[in-house]
């Protein structure tokens, strides 16, 4: 209601199961291990000769997949994995995707087949994929067993964060047989990227970056810590999470905690507007009696991606035209 | 008059007979009334009916002169106090306290108690030989012991008239007859009782008028050599019986066994 | 007795002074004490806009739950009662979820929505335990309770399965209870509604001693039994919908409290509920500063906190009891 709640991956993977799920898996430091190793199987293939080798790539879940020949017939079940298949040029590939994948116009096209987690396995079938992307999550495990029992071939991979992009954009190439345009993609996105980060040492000292209090729900207060997209982006722009010291990608915390943290600013995502600030307790917080809000609205701030520099900038603008 | 019921008519919802038909019932001060009979015959009915605690379809239940459906529950149980037959208190009282809550019509939700209340309650206690548990609590009591307290209850209702049902159900002999001493010793001392109970030789005992119900009519009523009579009981129970007299004339019921003689 | 009741107040204070000075930020008693009686200390605003009426509303719903949970176990005749048990929990969390689903952005329409289906739930339980003759059925009340929390439950399910919003499930969280909405407003509110409930039930203390012992016997001894039944029904299904809006669904307060108060204060109710009232508030103060503090600056439902004080404190009740 109030703050449509902006995880970074909220349509995929909502608060709640996030919640219980970092206890499980975040604790055992897996963003540590989403840099993927890319092999591919030299011994049996000459220069050249690619299309009849074997692909294998090892996805974020640790688990070696094997392809005999690049993917043509690719369910993609999450956003940021189904942005990121339109841009190295394998969209025509696409034969299924989630219906919280409204990026690009053309993914409208794709057939819709649900959620991305707990996905409905005939709605799966029905297309006949040759490849289907999942995201890496506990209630997603029994998932891709199923499909790997019924001889379909599953990649697992967790999209929070920008470091995945690269890497995730690379593993996708190579499966779908678009190297190169995979790697262009990455040389252009880590660009663009370094282009528009304002950088730990641009002279902008930490003390006088604004601080930002960044609420994604609102009764009971949820707020992002580091391991989120959104605390990435804040930190690009050149502003700083007061919750950054949380490792939790999303948690509940007190009210006083927030106004003991005193942000300069309360960044909202989503359209609807704020009306939990005009609740007299809320009152207590600083920014709040000062107006200072700034709302951010689109799914190029729910998920990284290609579009992960615009959104830099446009949070940038935002935040400029807020200290004014 | 304490009690007085005129023609009472009871019926269950969902069943054909009346489990109460054109029964009259009465107690006066001064008396032991036995009401016996068997099982389903109406006699926890007609308690209840005389009590208001069912609805009457035919007839009129008076307390003390009154309609009993007139009556406030806290009003009338301060002229009569009645002990169902079952009854599981769900947490431990302790036995003064438990006592002490015969004082609820007395005092209301609010007025605490004062000394002549603990008087009264120390009374009914001592006089069901029941102080000495005042501090046990009532989980702990054995068969006999909780009859005890039970009555010391109802005596610290300052009542007129007990009404007890069942009360010897689940004791030995001797807890039996120590109950009805004291509910007989109660009785001289100007209560009425009225006692319904399956031990027809203890109501033959103890008291002045017997009521014989089954199938909700009386079949029967008068003192115990009037109604304990071999013809009627052995018709009533459809059991064969013979009676025979203990001490100068009490009858006493012995029921046969099959192939048994009437006369040893 | 009188060392007994002593012992209730320091814990009363001693939660207080706790809930008043703990919490993200760490405030010194007598930092806390300058912040209540003088405007210009700098945790003014924390400790008077939020930490005073959090302190305050929880004492308060502790305390109503605690009573409300003793007066079902006496009226039920059955040591499990808890104040939800009679179709709240399913209604509340109905309501919660229907104005998530359907909200627009107003503040206060979850609250409402989960009062509503709460008493709505409540409604419809009294309606199906009420007999031909207009008895009160203890026994159908459970029942009903229990088939009116599934089938709400049921419909809630489906309503978050069915619906677009993936914000639905933090109606879950939000159910799951916090005092971390509390608010000199929604204390307010409290204030205004409950007094006139705990009234019936505090007066209600002699009849629903009389009522434990069984409803006849209840009858004989004085007490006008069915008037009592819908009074206590009707007065604890107010106070905890009230107590959900306000803060969720905190657990085992109601359960706990009255058992653990009864071991110390013996079943008579004149006794039992104040100092249940008292116990129950001050133990909901404490695991709401527990909550606080534990793992700040996150804050755990206060639930949870609850349950992992009342489950072990149960299970050593039951142990003794059954010993």
């Amino acid at each position: 209601m109030a703050s449509a709640g902006g995880l970074n991956v909220r349509h995929l993977c909502p608060p709640i199961v996030r919640f219980r799920g970092r206890w499980a898996i975040e604790r055992m430091g897996l963003r540590q291990r989403t840099c993927l190793l890319l092999l591919l199987a030299t011994s049996a293939c000459l220069p050249g000769d690619r299309g009849a080798g074997r692909l294998m790539v090892i996805d974020d879940a640790r688990d070696t997949v094997r392809l005999q020949r690049p993917a043509t017939r690719v369910v993609s079940l999450i956003p940021a994995s189904t942005e990121l298949l339109f841009a190295i040029g394998a969209g025509p590939q696409l034969v299924g995707r989630t219906r919280w994948c409204d990026w690009p116009a053309e993914a409208a096209a794709v057939t819709d087949v649900g959620d991305g987690i707990d996905p409905n396995l005939e709605a799966i079938l029905a297309q006949h994929p040759d490849l289907v992307v999942l995201y890496l999550s506990g209630s997603n495990a029994a998932v891709a067993g199923r499909l790997r029992a019924l001889g379909i071939p599953v990649v697992q991979l967790r999209t929070d964060l920008l470091e995945s992009v690269a890497p995730h954009a690379r593993l996708l190439g190579e499966l779908t047989g678009r190297r190169a345009a995979a790697d262009s993609l990455v040389d252009a996105f880590e660009a663009q990227l370094a282009t528009v980060t304002v950088s730990l040492h641009s002279g902008v000292r930490i003390p006088d970056r604004q601080s930002v209090f960044i609420p994604t729900w609102n009764d009971p207060i949820i707020t992002v810590g580091a391991g989120s997209f959104l605390d990435e982006l804040v930190t690009r722009a050149g502003a700083v999470n007061i919750f950054h010291d949380l490792p939790q990608p999303s948690a509940p915390v007190s009210l006083e905690a927030v106004a003991g943290r005193d942000p300069d600013l309360i960044l909202t995502t989503g359209a609807g507007a704020v009306s939990f600030t005009h609740r007299p307790e809320w009152q207590v917080v600083q920014a709040v009696r000062r107006g200072k809000f700034v709302r951010i609205h689109g799914s190029q701030f729910d998920r990284p991606g290609p579009r992960s520099s615009q959104a830099i900038t446009e949070l940038k603008a935002a935040l400029l035209e807020a200290q004014q | 008059m304490i009690l007085e019921g005129r023609d009472l008519e009871v019926r269950y919802p969902g069943v054909g007979l009346p489990a109460l038909a054109g029964v009259d019932a009465w107690l006066r001060a001064g008396e032991f009334v036995a009401v016996v009979g068997p099982n389903g015959g109406g006699k926890t009915t007609l308690l209840r009916a005389l009590l208001g605690a069912v609805p009457l379809q035919r007839g009129e239940a008076k307390v003390a002169g009154l309609p009993v459906a007139s009556i406030p529950r806290a009003d009338l149980a301060q002229i009569v106090a009645a002990l169902p037959q079952r009854e599981e208190p769900a947490f431990a009282l302790r036995v003064g306290e438990f006592v002490q809550l015969g004082r609820y019509a007395h005092l209301g939700p609010f007025t605490p108690s004062g000394p002549s209340d603990r008087a009264l309650v120390r009374d009914a206690l001592e006089r069901c030989d029941a102080w000495t548990l005042r501090d046990r609590t009532i989980d702990t009591l054995s068969g006999g012991e909780w009859q005890r307290a039970r009555v010391a209850r109802a005596l610290a209702q300052a009542p007129r008239a007990l009404l007890l049902d069942e009360p010897t159900a689940a004791l030995d002999v001797r807890h039996a007859m120590e109950l009805l001493e004291l509910v007989r010793d109660l009785v001289a001392s100007g209560l009425g009782a009225l006692v319904v109970t399956h031990e027809l030789n203890l109501a033959a005992r103890f008291a002045d008028r017997v009521i014989l119900l089954a199938d909700g009519r009386v079949q029967a009523v008068g003192t115990p050599r009037e109604v304990l009579t071999q013809e009627t009981l052995t018709r009533v129970f459809d059991w064969p019986v013979a009676v025979t007299t203990w001490n100068g004339g009490t009858p006493q019921v012995v029921p046969l066994r099959r192939g048994e003689t009437r006369d040893p | 007795m009188t060392r007994r009741l002593l012992f209730v107040a320091l814990f009363v204070l001693l939660t207080a002074t706790f809930g008043l000075s703990l919490g993200a930020v760490s405030i010194a008693p007598g930092e806390v004490w300058r912040a209540l009686v003088d405007g210009s200390s700098s945790y003014g605003p924390i400790i008077r806009q939020l930490r005073l009426p959090r302190v305050i509303l929880g004492f308060l719903l502790g305390g109503t739950l605690a009573v409300s949970g003793a007066s079902l176990q006496a009226l039920l005749r059955n040591p499990l009662a808890d104040p939800y048990l009679l179709g709240l929990s399913g209604g509340a969390g109905l309501g919660a979820v229907l104005a998530i689903a359907l909200g627009g952005p107003i503040a206060w329409a979850v609250p409402a929505a989960a009062f509503a289906g709460a008493l709505g739930a409540v409604a419809l339980v009294y309606a199906l335990g009420r007999t031909s003759s207009g008895r009160l059925e203890p026994r159908i009340l459970l029942l009903a309770g229990v088939v009116t929390s599934g089938f709400a439950t049921a419909i809630m399910t489906a309503l978050m399965v069915l619906s677009d919003a993936a914000e639905l499930r933090n109606a879950f969280l939000w159910l799951l209870g916090g005092l971390g909405r509390a608010s000199w407003q929604s204390l307010g509110l409290f204030l205004i509604w409950a007094p006139i409930p705990l009234l019936v039930l505090f007066t209600a203390a002699r009849s629903l001693d009389l009522l434990a012992l069984g409803e006849e016997t209840a009858g004989y001894l004085g007490a006008e039994v069915e008037r009592v039944k819908r009074r206590v029904v009707v007065s604890t299904a107010l106070l905890t919908a009230a107590a959900v809006a306000a803060a969720g669904m905190i657990g085992f307060v109601g359960l706990v409290v009255p058992h653990a108060v009864r071991r110390i204060m013996g079943p008579l109710h004149g006794r039992l509920l104040p100092i249940a009232f008292a116990v129950g508030g001050a133990l909901l103060v404490g695991a709401d500063t527990i909550a606080r503090v534990v793992v700040r600056p996150i804050e755990l439902p206060v639930g949870v906190v609850t349950a992992l004080i009342g489950v072990p404190v149960f299970a050593i009740l039951l142990r003794r009891e059954i010993r």
